[in-house]
């Protein structure tokens, strides 16, 4: 009984550390002092402030758009990646393999610098095209690792036989391959959005000048002061990602759910 | 014929990949072996001086120790955690998992400068420790390395928690009967059975903290100021306050070695864990 008081004890002072960020900036996006100052005075100033900042907004906005670009990209190309990955030779397999896992093992840091020198190399100028591509290679390897434990759980028979019935490719993908991939779709898009949502490093590197995201804009608002407008659009940030992992929980439950009830008849 | 065709629709995700990740780190290596000062032609120069300055060696030894503290310090705090998750929340274990992953949608640099607001001198922290009483005066915990360590555990150990805590679920409960049964102490089953069938975990959870953690460079620059500086930071610099663009790229690939290097050790220490 004791000991399980402790471990709920220790359960407890983990998340208050883990929620020490999270709380601090909501606490501070209600509070009046520009400084973040105590003590603490009621204000909802920031959030009002943050409904009139334009800025903020078109960061935003460009945060948003750069994130689904890059999820759809990401998918897409995943998709194909996996659907063809079962016929090639094992040793092509081997290398695509190894160098589509590549960008999970080196820093963010030198993957932007290291396209910014592309960008400078053959003199092209810094565009929103090498930013998403950047996005894009950071967040592949994410949107495979989902899409291949899918396919791999996949019953292949269920394809031949689609095939052996007299589908084409395109039906047997439409009717067969897709609804089984496509709550691992949904997952790899989501993932890439948020990878892409929350980057930094290759926007800040690669960003040509006078278009922003949200993680730029928080981070000159660091350097040049800060305003406690950043906590208010941080806790907005917040609660619609929960809301869209909910919903993407609800999209993967049922449709998990749909497939078991299916093959269970 | 028809294998052969569709080989075809893994080339796009390659090409891009080819493009846009392989090519650059081509050139970024082509880029490590110019001059600065214009002279052409292939030079080692850039990772002679890197070696041969104490600053530099020093500044590395810097980001390998920050990552050690940051895994061994992880572990500490990751590994009960999982266990009482694993073992002895029933119920409530959903809950806490949801609650680790939660923080994972905080923007990074938000997440990073909220410590900032707490540990800073006249902050949250130092005004709630001085109304309780146990703290008299500045705090002087910002702008230090441990607030760089504070800031980069909170970023990393719940990946730790996640493999850790996986590898403990899958364990099969009737392994750990049979030692209580043979007359094992509950210490004995965690010594001898339970911890060794978790080390995969561990290994996996110390990879996944251990070499993110060696190019981290925003925690370090907010958190530490001057005392944070690391590899990272450095590459920073170089490109965008020093203009050593070639100079930059040769810490880069020097950095990139650290990685590898670390992740192949870390690999094939796994390897003898994995049954």
């Amino acid at each position: 009984m004791k000991k399980s008081i402790a471990s709920k004890i220790y359960v407890l002072l983990i998340m208050i550390y883990l929620y020490v960020p999270i709380i601090v900036l909501m606490i501070m996006g209600f509070n009046k002092s520009r400084y973040n100052s105590m003590p603490f005075e009621f204000s909802t100033e920031w959030y009002r402030a943050l409904a009139t900042d334009s800025v903020l907004q078109r960061a935003a906005l460009n945060s948003v758009i750069l994130a689904l670009v890059t999820g759809v990209i990401c998918v897409v190309l995943g998709t194909f990646f996996i659907l063809g990955e079962r016929y090639l030779s094992d040793r092509l397999k081997g290398i695509f393999n190894s160098v589509s896992m590549m960008p999970m093992s080196i820093p963010w840091l030198i993957m932007g610098l290291s396209l910014l020198l592309l960008i400078r190399f053959f003199n092209f100028d810094k565009s929103m095209f090498f930013v998403a591509a950047g996005h894009v290679v950071i967040s592949l390897p994410y949107s495979l690792l989902v899409l291949k434990a899918r396919v791999q759980s996949m019953d292949t028979s269920l394809e031949e036989m689609s095939a052996s019935l007299g589908a084409g490719p395109f039906t047997t993908f439409r009717r067969i391959t897709f609804p089984a991939i496509a709550p691992a779709m949904v997952a790899g898009g989501f993932l890439s959005f948020m990878i892409s949502f929350d980057n930094f490093a290759i926007s800040y590197f690669l960003m040509p000048a006078g278009v922003s995201t949200l993680p730029i804009e928080i981070q000159s608002s660091i350097k040049f002061g800060f305003t406690p407008e950043i906590n208010a659009v941080s806790t907005v940030i917040i609660g619609v990602s929960l809301l869209c992992l909910a919903v993407v929980g609800l999209i993967m439950g049922s449709s998990l759910k749909s497939m078991v009830g299916r093959s269970g008849k | 014929m028809k294998g052969e065709k569709r080989q075809l629709m893994t080339w796009p995700a390659m090409a891009a990949l080819f493009i846009f990740a392989v090519f650059p780190l081509l050139i970024m290596l082509f880029n490590s072996f110019q001059s600065d000062d214009g002279t052409g032609g292939f030079v080692i120069s850039n990772y002679v001086r890197f070696f041969s300055k104490n600053t530099y060696l020093k500044l590395t030894g810097r980001t390998i120790l920050n990552s050690v503290l940051v895994t061994v310090i992880s572990l500490i705090i990751s590994y009960p955690l999982a266990y009482i998750m694993a073992k002895k929340l029933k119920g409530l274990k959903n809950i806490v998992m949801v609650l680790i992953i939660i923080p994972f949608f905080t923007n990074q640099l938000v997440r990073v400068y909220s410590w900032l607001i707490f540990l800073q001198d006249g902050g949250l922290l130092e005004n709630l420790l001085n109304s309780w009483g146990l703290l008299h005066g500045p705090l002087g915990i910002m702008y230090t390395r441990t607030a760089v360590i504070i800031g980069l555990v909170h970023a990393f150990f719940p990946y730790m928690v996640i493999t850790i805590y996986m590898a403990l679920e899958r364990m099969d409960n009737s392994l750990l009967e049979a030692s209580t049964s043979l007359g094992a102490s509950a210490f004995t089953t965690f010594r001898r059975v339970i911890f060794p069938m978790s080390m995969p975990g561990v290994v996996s959870g110390i990879m996944i903290v251990f070499v993110p953690c060696l190019g981290t460079f925003v925690e370090p620059r907010i958190l530490g100021g001057v005392n944070g500086t690391v590899i990272g930071t450095v590459i920073e610099d170089q490109f965008f306050e020093i203009y050593g663009w070639n100079f930059g790229a040769a810490i880069a690939f020097i950095l990139l070695a650290m990685v590898l290097l670390s992740m192949a050790a870390i690999s094939k220490w796994g390897k003898r864990y994995d049954i």
